[in-house]
């Protein structure tokens, strides 16, 4: 593997899904990511305009920024080398986030649907049907990110845009979104507030404020209205002041190649 | 005095497990401080028919499904994280030679909270409203699912929320960092769900990969989150998570987990990663061995190491826990 070229004015798809769903993210907030390219988004809205956020990983690191590039999980020795305080899983998916306290979670997805709910425990051939049966092809299942969908005051969702991952209704609700749409939530007492945002390789989807259906919010420099709306599984509509995202300026980029060192969003795309 | 607990692997597995009982493990980390190495011993005495616990399936559970050992699990997290899909695991499920139910990474605490408690349930706050609560691959019939996470409600406010069921696991076989010959155990990084479990849990064997003089506990008895008095057995192992990591002590093995979990995915390649590494040493010696001890060295030399070096003082060599444990023995 060649070293990032940080001179590079290029970026990836990815390298601008991470930076959109960086922006999302304040400074001084209580944030979770999840492992992989959340985590990567995350850390690098800290080196670049959140040097306060307060990262924890749901199994309780907190205080730590990774070393070596993207970490294997989200309590690896790449996080474990800087931690301030190491506790539990009780503790961060409980204590600080299904409690209601904690303000943005960044969550990944298989596939996500019209309202923002999302499926990471499998794919199924056509619908499950009235008895439960095991999914042609199983993926990781809900990890932490049912607890975040539930109980952080917003979440980012981040997902490669393409046609099968976005669905009319995903076929099973790993994590929820505005489940039916409109105030579906308020009979389940979320503390959290749903999702506020859908970042994507190509744009970024927002709930309506009303009925809550995502529509399309913006739309990144190499991408458009057109391809978004053909890469999405349902009849996307677009918001009337959609506009196009601000390319990364050079001090984002450089400061998401610091975190991602080892290139993990420049391999592809 | 000195009441010694340390008794050897096989033994420990041959003495506090039997086919069909309630296993749980693997409940740190997704991908590290996994009680591993008893698992590859239940493969090697033969346990069958596993009701797996594990708040992270972690590499064990994707090997002890993948060689059809378990056949029921409950789990938060299924997957090896960067590493990808768990393909042992997978293949498990996607056959329904396993059924996995599926919980999230905190419902997981919070049913081993109310087991350690012996609660009748906990209630549920999150999991609700998803298919976590509808579907139940234990009861795949009961469409919604009324048995899994029961809607029940808040006395209080009359809200409706969740009911979770709680864990007892006849089992719990824990990987810590450090343990006294007792059991008094510290964990280096998160602790994750060891905590609620080590209390949970019917009996607890503890996998260390170092043991420690007591002066150590007494040093830090803040950080001895499970006390002796809770558990039944110790086994001194060295690099019992391996090839996943142990903070502190060593990183995990890239190149043993991608070649593991490709292995898994086929049934021939099970049986040949079982014939190489499970049944391919005798001892925690011969162990090592087999890993290789340059690339032991290099694991160890971790970035976390500096998280070590308070208790290395204490850390007790080979020998003299091997001396230990025959006077645990002969006691």
């Amino acid at each position: 593997m060649s070293a990032p070229d940080f001179t590079r004015p290029d970026f990836t798809r990815q390298e601008m899904m991470a930076i959109a769903t960086g922006r999302e993210i304040r400074d001084g907030e209580l944030a979770i990511f999840g492992v992989g390219l959340s985590m990567l988004a995350g850390y690098f809205a800290q080196a670049h305009h959140a040097p306060n956020v307060r990262a924890m990983t749901e199994g309780g690191v907190y205080g730590a920024t990774p070393v070596g590039g993207l970490p294997w999980g989200i309590e690896c020795n790449r996080l474990s080398v800087n931690a301030t305080s190491f506790t539990s899983a009780l503790d961060a998916l409980g204590f600080l986030v299904a409690s209601g306290r904690c303000d943005v979670g960044i969550i990944g997805a298989a596939q996500v649907d019209r309202f923002g709910n999302v499926n990471t425990t499998g794919i199924w051939d056509g619908e499950i049907g009235e008895s439960y049966r095991p999914p042609k092809t199983r993926l990781p299942g809900a990890g932490g990110a049912n607890d975040i969908a539930c109980g952080a005051k917003r979440t980012v969702i981040m997902v490669t845009h393409e046609p099968k991952r976005f669905a009319e209704k995903v076929t099973y609700i790993s994590s929820p979104g505005y489940l039916e749409g409109a105030n579906a939530r308020e009979r389940y007492g979320f503390p959290g507030g749903g999702p506020a945002a859908i970042v994507t390789t190509l744009g970024i989807l927002r709930p309506h404020v009303e009925t809550k259906e995502f529509q399309l919010d913006s739309w990144f420099s190499f991408s458009s209205v057109e391809e978004i709306r053909a890469n999405t599984g349902w009849d996307l509509k677009v918001a009337p002041d959609a506009h196009v995202v601000p390319e990364p300026t050079q001090a984002e980029l450089a400061a998401l190649r610091r975190v991602d060192q080892t290139g993990a969003l420049r391999k592809k795309g | 005095m000195t009441h010694s607990k340390l008794i050897p692997l096989a033994e420990a597995v041959r003495r506090y497990t039997w086919d069909g009982m309630q296993y749980a493990s693997g409940a740190a980390l997704p991908i590290g401080s996994d009680a591993i190495v008893f698992g590859r011993e239940l493969l090697r005495q033969g346990r069958r028919d596993l009701h797996a616990v594990f708040h992270c399936s972690s590499q064990q559970l994707n090997l002890l499904a993948g060689a059809g050992a378990a056949t029921k699990a409950e789990c938060g997290f299924s997957a090896l994280e960067v590493f990808g899909f768990a393909n042992g695991l997978r293949r498990a499920v996607e056959s329904g030679a396993m059924a996995l139910e599926d919980y999230s990474n905190l419902a997981m605490p919070l049913r081993y909270l109310g087991g350690a408690l012996n609660w009748p349930f906990v209630p549920a706050t999150t999991n609700i409203g998803s298919d976590i609560q509808h579907r139940s691959a234990f009861a795949p019939h009961d469409t919604p699912a009324r048995t899994k996470i029961p809607t029940v409600t808040d006395p209080f406010s009359g809200r409706e929320i969740g009911a979770y069921s709680v864990l007892q696991p006849d089992l719990a076989a824990i990987h810590v960092t450090l343990a006294d010959i007792r059991g008094n155990s510290i964990m280096l990084g998160t602790e994750w769900s060891r905590f609620e479990l080590s209390r949970a849990a019917k009996k607890v064997v503890i996998i260390a990969d170092a043991i420690v003089d007591s002066g150590c506990i007494r040093q830090f008895p803040n950080l001895v989150r499970i006390p002796d008095i809770i558990v039944e057995a110790v086994v001194h192992w060295p690099y019992a998570a391996w090839p996943q990591s142990s903070p502190g002590m060593y990183d995990v093995d890239e190149e043993h987990m991608h070649l593991m979990n490709k292995a898994l995915a086929t049934r021939e390649g099970t049986d040949r990663y079982v014939a190489d590494f499970v049944e391919g040493y005798d001892d925690p010696d011969s162990y090592l061995d087999l890993i290789g001890r340059d690339r032991l060295a290099t694991l160890a030399k971790t970035e976390t190491a500096f998280l070590l070096d308070p208790y290395r003082q204490w850390i007790l060599s080979p020998d003299q826990v091997a001396g230990l444990s025959a006077r645990g023995v002969a006691a």
